[in-house]
Parts: C-alpha cells; sequence; structure tokens
C-alpha cells in the first residue's frame, strides 16, 4: 500500500470515528443515551430480514448516485443536480410506461428504460454544455435546475399526465403489474432492481478505472488544459461523463417508480441523491471506496430510521454526521499540516542528515 | 391576462420583498469573493439564520432579540467557514456544498428534537414577532407598507460599495483576494482580511435567514431557504461583485418572482415557481455570452 494511500485510508477512519463520536454528543446532549441509541440503529439495520433487505437497498442506491457523482467529477464537472436527473428520468419513464399499459414487459421495460436514460442524461447535458462551452458554474446551475424539475414534474403529475382513475390525488396513470418490479424479500424495499443497479455500476467503475477513455476523463478533470495538450477532446469527455451521471440517475428514477410505487408521486424521492453525493464526497470521488462505503451509510440511514421511530432521535443526525465527516476529511491536509509542523520539521532535519551520510 | 397586472404596485411591493432576502445573502457572498474565497455555503447560513432569528424572536418575545441570536449564529457560521477554508486550506466548493447540507439537516434536527415539531414551526404559547414594517398609506386599494429590514439592505449595498470602493480598507478587502501577496509586502495580513470577509458573509447571510423567518414569513420552515442562497451566488457572479449591479441583479430577480406569483391565475402555480431559477439560469447564460462576444471584439481590434 502507498504511503498516500495509507494517509488517506488513516484520516478517514478518524474522520468517521470523531463524527461518530460528536454525534454521540448531540444524543447525550438531546436527552439520549448515546450507546442505547447506536445499539437501535444497528439493529434498525441489521436486526431482521426484512431491516436486512432495506440495507441492502440502501446499499444499491448510495451506489449507484456515488458513482454517478464521482463520474462526472472525474471529467472536471460537480453534478449537484442528480436529484433533478431523477425526477426527470422517473416521469419520462412513468409516462411511457403507462401509455404502453398492456403490452408486453419484453417490449416495454427496455423502451422505458430508455426513456429514463435519455431523460436524465439530457437533462443533465445542459448543465455540462453551459460549463464546457460558457464557462458557467455547474454547481450554481445543477442545484437551481433540480428546483426547476421537481416543480416542473409536480406540475405534469398533477395536471397534464395526472392520472383519471377515482380517488388519486396526484401522480401518473398506474403502471401495468407486469412492469412492476418484484421485491426479493418480502415488505423490504430490496426489488429486482438491485441486480440491474449493480450490473450498471460495475461497468461504470470498469469504465472509470479501467480504460483509456476513463484516464482521459480523469486528465480532463485534474487539468483539461493539459488534457487538451496531450491531444484529448476535453470537451467531449467532459460532457460525457456528465451524461453518464445524468443517465444513471434516470435509471435510478425509474427503478424507484417501477419497484417501489406504483406509478410517479411526486414525493417518490426523500433528496436520494445528495445521500449519495455526500458518499462520493467523503471517499474523494475513488469508484471503488464508494462501492465498499455505500454498506457503511446505507446501514446508517436505514438504521436511523428505526432509531428515530425508536428513541424519537431525528434521523437527521446522520446527515450531521456524513457532512462532519466531510468538513474532516476536507480539512484534513491543513489540521495534519498544523498538527505535524514540529514533527515534520523534525523528520525533515533527519532525512536531510541521511542524504548527507 | 393584461400587463396591468403584473406592472402594479403590489408586484413592485412583492418584487421589493423578495428580492431583499436575495440582496443581504448577495452582499455576504461578494464580500468572499472579493476577498477570493467565494462562499458558496451562504444558503445553509440563510437557512441557520431563519432558524435562530425565530427561536430567538419566539422565546424572547421581541424581534431585536431575534436579530441578536441570528447574528450571533452568523459570527458563528463565518469563523468555521473561514477556519476551515482560511487555516485549514479545505477547498471552497466542497466545503459550501457540505455546509448547505449540513445546515439543512441541522435546523431540521433541532426543530425536531427542540420542539418536536416537523415540517415548520407552530409555537403553542407566544408567536414570532415580526420586525417592524412602515406604514406608506394606501395607493388606490393597495396598502403600502415596507419591511424595515429593505431599508436597511438597500442602504447595505450603498454603505458596501462606499466601502469597497471608496475606503482603504475595502482597498486591501479587493487586494486580498487579487494580489495577496503584494497585500503582504505592505505589511497587510491577506488573511486577516479573508476572516473579515467570511464572518462579514455570515452575519449578512444570516441577517437574510432572518428577514426570511421574521419579516417576509413569521415562521421557520425545513428548507425554507429554498435554494435562494445559491440564487445569490448566481447574481454575485452575474454583477462581477458590484454591489450596484449586484443589486440590479437581485432585483430583477425579486421581479421575475413576483410577476410569477401574479401570474398564478393564468398559469399553474407549481408552473411560476420555475421561473425564477429559470430566469437566473438565463441571466447567467446572457452574461457569459456578452462577456464571449466582447472578448471576440477585442480580439478583432
Amino acid at each position: 500500500m502507498s504511503d498516500a494511500r495509507k494517509k488517506y485510508l488513516l484520516s478517514l477512519f478518524s474522520s468517521i470515528l470523531m463524527a461518530l463520536v460528536i454525534g454521540a454528543v448531540i444524543m447525550a446532549v438531546s436527552g439520549h443515551n448515546p450507546l442505547e441509541g447506536y445499539a437501535v440503529l444497528i439493529t434498525g439495520a441489521f436486526g431482521s430480514e426484512r431491516s436486512i433487505g432495506n440495507t441492502l437497498y440502501k446499499t444499491a442506491q448510495l451506489c449507484i448516485t456515488g458513482i454517478a457523482t464521482a463520474v462526472a467529477s472525474q471529467g472536471g464537472i460537480f453534478n449537484v443536480g442528480g436529484e433533478g436527473q431523477m425526477y426527470l428520468g422517473a416521469i419520462a419513464s412513468c409516462w411511457l410506461g403507462a401509455a404502453l399499459n398492456g403490452t408486453s414487459p419484453w417490449l416495454a421495460i427496455p423502451l422505458c428504460l430508455l426513456a429514463a436514460i435519455l431523460a436524465g442524461a439530457l437533462y443533465a447535458w445542459i448543465p455540462a454544455i453551459l460549463k464546457i462551452k460558457l464557462n458557467i458554474s455547474e454547481v450554481i446551475t445543477t442545484i437551481l435546475m433540480n428546483s426547476i424539475a421537481i416543480y416542473f414534474c409536480t406540475y405534469l403529475a398533477n395536471g397534464p399526465l395526472k392520472t383519471t382513475e377515482k380517488g388519486i390525488v396526484s401522480g401518473t396513470a398506474s403502471l401495468d403489474r407486469a412492469f412492476r418490479f418484484s421485491r426479493l424479500i418480502k415488505g423490504s424495499n430490496l426489488t429486482q432492481t438491485v441486480f440491474m443497479i449493480a450490473v450498471v455500476t460495475l461497468l461504470v467503475w470498469y469504465l472509470m478505472s479501467r480504460t483509456t477513455t476513463g484516464f482521459g476523463m480523469k486528465l480532463t478533470g485534474e487539468n483539461s488544459r493539459f488534457a487538451r495538450y496531450a491531444g484529448l477532446n476535453a470537451g467531449m469527455l467532459g460532457i460525457l461523463g456528465m451524461l453518464i451521471s445524468g443517465a444513471m440517475c434516470g435509471m435510478l428514477g425509474m427503478f424507484e417508480c417501477f419497484g417501489l410505487q406504483t406509478r410517479f408521486k411526486t414525493d417518490f424521492s426523500n433528496e436520494f441523491y445528495f445521500d449519495g453525493m455526500l458518499v462520493a464526497m467523503i471517499m474523494q470521488y475513488r469508484p471503488l471506496g464508494i462501492i465498499l462505503m455505500s454498506f457503511f451509510f446505507g446501514a446508517l440511514k436505514i438504521g436511523a430510521v428505526s432509531m428515530q421511530s425508536q428513541t424519537g432521535i431525528s434521523s437527521e443526525l446522520i446527515l450531521i454526521i456524513q457532512s462532519v465527516i466531510i468538513f474532516f476529511m476536507a480539512a484534513q491536509e491543513g489540521l495534519l499540516a498544523s498538527l505535524g509542523r514540529h514533527s515534520s520539521a523534525r523528520r525533515a532535519n533527519r532525512m536531510r542528515g541521511g542524504v548527507k551520510s | 391576462m393584461n400587463l396591468g397586472t403584473i406592472f402594479s404596485l403590489s408586484t413592485l411591493l412583492n418584487t421589493v420583498n423578495t428580492s431583499t432576502i436575495v440582496i443581504l445573502a448577495a452582499l455576504g457572498c461578494l464580500m468572499t469573493d472579493q476577498a477570493g474565497i467565494m462562499c458558496i455555503g451562504i444558503d445553509g447560513m440563510i437557512i441557520i439564520g431563519a432558524f435562530a432569528g425565530a427561536m430567538g424572536s419566539w422565546l424572547c418575545g421581541s424581534w431585536v432579540m431575534g436579530l441578536v441570536f441570528a447574528l450571533a449564529a452568523g459570527l458563528l457560521s463565518g469563523l468555521f467557514y473561514g477556519v476551515l477554508v482560511i487555516r485549514y486550506h479545505s477547498d471552497e466548493f466542497i466545503i459550501g456544498v457540505a455546509f448547505n447540507l449540513f445546515a439543512q439537516a441541522l435546523t431540521t434536527f433541532l426543530l425536531r428534537t427542540l420542539i418536536g415539531q416537523s415540517g415548520s414551526f407552530h409555537p403553542t404559547t407566544g408567536e414570532v414577532v415580526k420586525i417592524p414594517v412602515l406604514q406608506l398609506g394606501r395607493v388606490g386599494d393597495t396598502q403600502v407598507q415596507i419591511s424595515i429590514m429593505v431599508l436597511l439592505a438597500w442602504f447595505l449595498v450603498l454603505a458596501m460599495w462606499v466601502f469597497l470602493y471608496k475606503t482603504p480598507q475595502g482597498f486591501w478587502l479587493h487586494a486580498s483576494g487579487e494580489h495577496p501577496e503584494s497585500l503582504r509586502s505592505v505589511g497587510r495580513s491577506p488573511e486577516k482580511q479573508r476572516y473579515f470577509a467570511s464572518l462579514g458573509c455570515g452575519l449578512l447571510c444570516t441577517l437574510a435567514g432572518a428577514y426570511l423567518s421574521m419579516g417576509y414569513l413569521s415562521t421557520f420552515t425545513e428548507n425554507m431557504s429554498a435554494s435562494k442562497g445559491y440564487v445569490a451566488v448566481a447574481c454575485v457572479i452575474f454583477g462581477r461583485s458590484n454591489p450596484l449591479i449586484v443589486f440590479f441583479a437581485t432585483l430583477l430577480f425579486g421581479f421575475i418572482e413576483a410577476a410569477g406569483l401574479r401570474m398564478q391565475g393564468f398559469i399553474d402555480p407549481t408552473l411560476t415557481a420555475t421561473f425564477p431559477y429559470v430566469g437566473t439560469i438565463l441571466m447567467m447564460v446572457f452574461l457569459a455570452l456578452r462577456q464571449r462576444t466582447r472578448r471576440g471584439h477585442r480580439a478583432a481590434k
């Protein structure tokens, strides 16, 4: 293991530990027993077949959204807009799915998947092209486009695309039963889509770390001018990263609706994309790390839900813990430098001595 | 639909009210931009200010205490951002985006844990005391009233302009972003200027939040900043950190939002809610295109 990686892993684990301690302090201050809180959290994540299923599904969800963030970042674009891309993918596939009701699922599902991918990728293409051609900050455009997409889809689901079925206040027409993905563990959120999520995640991981395209994207993300001098089409590679990212988000939007809902509902997502984005930020966009850590954060997220219902500690605590980890990780270089200034001076002295002898 | 309903006095008042939140936050953001450490985390600072303001006002029964609470939270947020970015050299974008998510989670957590309510804050006893409003009489059937925060925001725009362009302190602040080494060579610390900017940013953004929860509305709602902080960042980029141009951009944003509200009778309200965000993006595209053609002209010469 290289020195840099060892240092990174050390700071990762110490950041996580410190954040969990801060979480415990917050629990204690708000009048709960932190040990009990974390114990309930663990049983909530793994205590029953159902909760294990939920944890696994959350892991898959974090993987696909985390890798989606990472693939765009590798090309140099910070995609904060996955939530909007997910909404558009969801509504496009649900609209098409409802229109194809009655046909064979072998025809309908691939077409819906295509619609979801196209909608998500197209919506990600807009901020990407604005960034590459006009140098407009993608952080601002993507986050504003989240609001636009959510309002727009809400408008569609309550207006032009609203179902005519009786007793349904909002949402598109319901999908044919044959189109819906079935659950692998009864009562849990684990559906067949988990296999597709795994395949897509692994494919994109392969693209990012084992192909020349991925390497070119990495060069572009690190230094686009250098990439251009090296003869790469930096603009194209940046846009490609965003297209893949948007396509993945759109796909997840479809999986959520076809797997867990029966139609497009305006509240199908609870800022799912941001959960994955935080994991990607914590892992500094390393694909393998994201896949591994998704399990940890998936368990935290699912455990937090039962922690909230059993002890009354709000599940938002997990978001606080995650962002605190990011603060520690982002500041680690400076923190280590100021902590180790003294010892590194000593080490430098020793090294100089070593060269002389 | 006739244009009269859009360009009416009440639209104008709405414009003034909604833009004030963005103006105050944008003033804070442009201070950090001048110092070279542009803060994306202002959305989080707004929501923290909104929460602290509403709580202070409710607990103490006075809007002044609400402001004091909000400003104290602002100093803390500004200091937090400053320490991470200036002292520990963290990436501004990562800290900014993470801070926004953190602030959203923290305020929601506190509302649910301390008050035991979720969604929005409905006090069972007492109320969130609002910041006073000036009654300027009636015109036709519209009651003309303006919050004193609106006047304060306008005053601060002018004050910021004078500070940045007419005082040595403003010059130093600008220099700390543009040429930190030259500033150091005349014996001034750029770090000190940057801390000053991030504290100022915290104060102005939480002031914006306090106006949101104690002036524009009189309650705290989870996630009530609704990405307005990002709109403010866009306005700062649009105005290239010049307070007067930024002010114009925020008014434009406020007008689009207010006009959207007026059009709700004709167009679905969820659709008009997208207008301010679409408008902000178009504004940035317009600016970028204009800059590009300018550069093209210069190259042709």
